[in-house]
């Protein structure tokens, strides 16, 4: 079924003769490449590096059963070439951080679209979109809520302007001695226990048993009592070797939820401001052995203890024989390699051992239950996906793409999509927000620089950043460095001599310069490495201008804004930034816009300034240095 | 690693070459070609005078998450230190270095390794982490200062 494309001509021009990126081709992605190619974008570019799941198809609508384990991007493009016939869409599977995809690459693009699952990935379209200069239209969804923004260089603020809450990770005493609630016993029996018993052998426990050890320190009097106890406390590990008896989940269980907790028991300073742990006993529960056969606990409520107890009794047992198999796998097979199960949230075993163990834990600290539906998600960290706020999301997304090719900025909004508030809404806009000052993504000039790797080396990039010391601003001593590797400071001056091959600053490198005494507003360089060999110079400047500090980053200082005293400024008049502007006897034009101010007075000896370059909503100030008179003039 | 940890270490580079307290020492370590880390500092920490840990120069590595400064570097001894609050691992189990306690973005390396330097002679009996060194704080002080200064002498830099 081919479906006769929407008719641009009524609409907007732009749009198909537009090329666009877009990066994602999942739950966001689909829908948002259906809206593009519905809307009359006909040049598209898609990446993803992912391939199709059987969890996707409930939602990632492009995609059937016969497509599980093809590549996502290949196999949308195809989809939506049934929806409008003349759209190209340019399928890349690949990850978008590959260098052959470079800023040059990104800047063939009039907007990239973000449909992106992950922080990381985010943050690297948003960095080249930065050095590209290239409008980003940003988004996410996480369960019913949403957003989408749009970033541009020196307009907004950008991804990395404010900070990302982090994965919340937890001290190592309160998961091992003194959990609170319940993602603490999750975690626990997730990363501890399960991985003691059955995962790999790593030698990373050092600190998961000193807590008891010092509980048994508390305890024994003479050394070697002391000595045994500790190696007693080693011994879950060693439980391992009897996996294949028939107590072994009752020596595990006396272990952990008894002996252990007794000892922790025993060092009062800990319990002097907790409630105190009690201890459990296997042999209290005498009915558990009867009940395996008739207990159907439910995946959705939180189990009584004898439910916990025989899901910890029956799921240890299967994951035991498991792990003994692939012990013996390994052993026929020769390797040498000590694997054992890892974490797995589908694993039906694995969940329920992690379920029960972690209620057990929670009933020994008083803490609430939870149901094994509940523990899944909070164990595999699960960001429920729904349908319909991705579909609301890539519509967003799209009419924000639509006012960024009209260049309609007073347009573009932060949207927020939320539910469940009390106030009768489901969006909330937002003004984009202008750049955060000090961000170490956009508050900085990043040049591109074309460079013969094999010759060039780290003192011929300090040359080149001293030559131009006047424009650059950042004094004589510098600091030279690439992702987190320090390449060059006043006391670290090893590397000079070295080619940027050997400290293997290759295509796509980010090097930044900063000033051992950095000026306020002086903002430091991040090269950009294109690769070239048929260069003359080792090191060349694509855009010597891009060592400069940015127009629209010069900040304004209350000196450098004299008033007209004498008389007040007429009233702002509106127009058009292409409009040249006549004015009589003008002296100087001051360009102020959106607080900020140009450092010099533009001199202008005839009677014409045009202005170019200059964003909308700008107010350009025209002193009249004859008259001491002022005019705003706002641009559209 | 994100924009902010990169310049924070910068900055806090720049800080302690221009000022850090005598006896102290702190830097990027070498990496394998030739550059320096910026996500694992080597760093030294002098016993306070008139206390049993003087004369010694005790040795650790910080590491630097991805995070920092939102989160703490992981302080390690190398090797690890006899010492009621530092683990087997030779972690530091410090209050100004834990993320659910009193750390905070603004405080600086120096502050780190001066709140160690502070700990080494006032450990914390409410947060043990090594078998060894609290059961001996706690039951047998003579013996514990004995380990201490012979630990320190170990620990003459050369």
């Amino acid at each position: 079924m081919t479906r006769t494309p929407p008719d641009s001509t009524t609409t907007q021009v732009k749009p198909p003769s537009s090329r666009v990126l877009m990066v994602g081709a999942g739950g966001i992605g689909c829908e948002l490449l259906k809206n593009l190619v519905l809307c009359g974008f006909l040049n598209v570019d898609l990446v993803d590096l992912d391939t199709i799941d059987l969890s996707n198809l409930n939602r990632q609508f492009l995609f059937q059963k016969q497509h599980i384990g093809q590549p996502k991007a290949v196999v949308a493009a195809k989809a939506v070439r049934r929806f409008n016939s003349q759209a190209q869409v340019t399928a890349h599977h690949d990850n978008i951080k590959n260098p052959r995809f470079d800023v040059p690459w990104f800047r063939q693009f009039d907007l990239v679209l973000n449909a992106l699952d992950n922080l990381e990935a985010r943050r690297y379209v948003n960095r080249m979109c930065l050095i590209a200069d290239r409008p980003l239209v940003e988004s996410g969804t996480a369960g019913y809520l949403g957003q989408v923004t749009v970033i541009q260089r020196g307009r907004t603020e950008c991804f990395d302007c404010h900070p990302k809450p982090t994965p919340q990770t937890f001290p190592i005493c309160t998961i091992r001695s003194t959990p609170s609630a319940p993602i603490h016993c999750i975690v626990w029996a997730k990363d501890y226990l399960f991985n003691q018993l059955f995962g790999a052998v790593s030698q990373e426990d050092e600190e998961v048993e000193s807590i008891g050890a010092i509980a048994a320190a508390s305890t024994a009097d003479n050394p070697s009592e002391l000595e045994a106890l500790h190696k007693e406390n080693l011994s879950l590990k060693r439980l391992r070797g009897d996996m294949q008896s028939d107590d072994f989940a009752k020596r595990v269980f006396q272990k952990v939820f008894g002996d252990d907790i007794n000892r922790l028991l025993t060092m009062d300073e800990m319990w002097a401001t907790r409630q105190r742990p009690i201890p459990l006993n296997f042999d209290d529960y005498p009915q558990v052995l009867e009940d395996i056969e008739k207990c159907h606990a439910k995946d959705q409520q939180v189990w009584s203890v004898t439910e916990c107890i025989v899901k910890f009794v029956t799921s240890s047992r299967h994951l035991a024989k498991r792990y003994q198999n692939i012990q013996s796998e390994e052993s026929t097979g020769g390797s040498t390699m000590n694997r054992g199960l890892t974490f797995d949230k589908d694993d039906n075993d694995i969940l329920d051992f992690v379920t029960a163990t972690a209620n057990l834990r929670s009933l020994v600290f008083h803490i609430e239950g939870k149901s094994r539906f509940d523990v899944k998600a909070m164990a595999g960290n699960i960001i429920p996906a729904i349908a319909t706020t991705n579909a609301i999301i890539a519509g967003l997304i799209t009419m924000q793409a639509r006012h960024v090719l009209e260049n309609r900025w007073d347009l573009c909004k932060t949207t927020y999509l939320a539910q469940g508030t009390t106030r009768p809404r489901l969006f909330y806009n937002e003004t984009l927000a202008r750049p955060s000052k000090n961000c170490g993504t956009c508050s900085v000039r990043y040049v591109e620089i074309a460079v013969d790797v094999a010759r060039a080396t780290l003192d011929d990039l300090l040359k080149l950043v001293r030559q131009h010391a006047d424009v650059v601003q950042l004094g004589d001593d510098l600091g030279v460095e690439e992702s987190g590797r320090l390449l060059y400071d006043p006391d670290f001056e090893d590397n000079t001599e070295r080619t940027f091959a050997d400290l293997q600053l290759t295509h796509g490198k980010l090097i930044t310069v900063c000033a051992e005494e950095p000026l306020p507003n002086i903002w430091p360089l991040m090269f950009y490495i294109v690769e070239k060999s048929d260069v003359a110079d080792p090191i060349q400047l694509v855009d010597p201008k891009q060592l400069a500090m940015p127009l629209y980053a010069t900040k304004v200082s209350a000196d450098a804004t004299p008033t007209p005293k004498s008389t007040p400024a007429t009233p702002a008049t509106k127009r058009s930034a292409s409009e040249p502007m006549e004015h009589q006897n003008v002296k100087a034009v001051k360009l102020n816009y959106d607080n900020g101010t140009l450092n010099q007075p533009i001199k202008n000896d005839e009677s014409k300034v045009t202005a170019t370059n200059v964003p909308s909503d700008s107010v350009i100030t025209i002193e009249d240095d004859v008259s001491s008179t002022s005019q705003d003039i706002v641009i559209l | 690693m994100s924009g902010i940890c990169k310049t924070r270490l910068m900055e806090e580079r720049k800080q302690w070459r221009k000022d850090h307290p005598y006896g102290f020492y702190a830097r990027p370590s070498r990496r394998d070609d030739g550059t320096l880390d910026m996500m694992k500092w080597q760093a030294g920490i002098p016993g306070k005078a008139n206390t049993p840990w003087d004369k010694g120069v005790y040795k650790l590595v910080l590491l630097f998450p991805d995070e920092y400064p939102t989160k703490p570097p992981k302080c390690q001894f190398t090797p690890p230190l006899f010492h009621p609050n530092v683990y087997p691992s030779g972690t530091v189990c410090l209050s100004i270095i834990n993320v659910d306690e009193d750390w905070k973005p603004g405080i600086t390396i120096k502050q780190i390794l001066l709140g160690i330097q502070d700990l080494l002679d006032n450990p914390n009996p409410n947060s043990p982490a090594q078998a060894e060194a609290y059961h001996l704080f706690k039951k047998s002080p003579e013996v514990y200062l004995k380990r201490v200064r012979q630990q320190a002498n170990e620990n003459i830099p050369a």
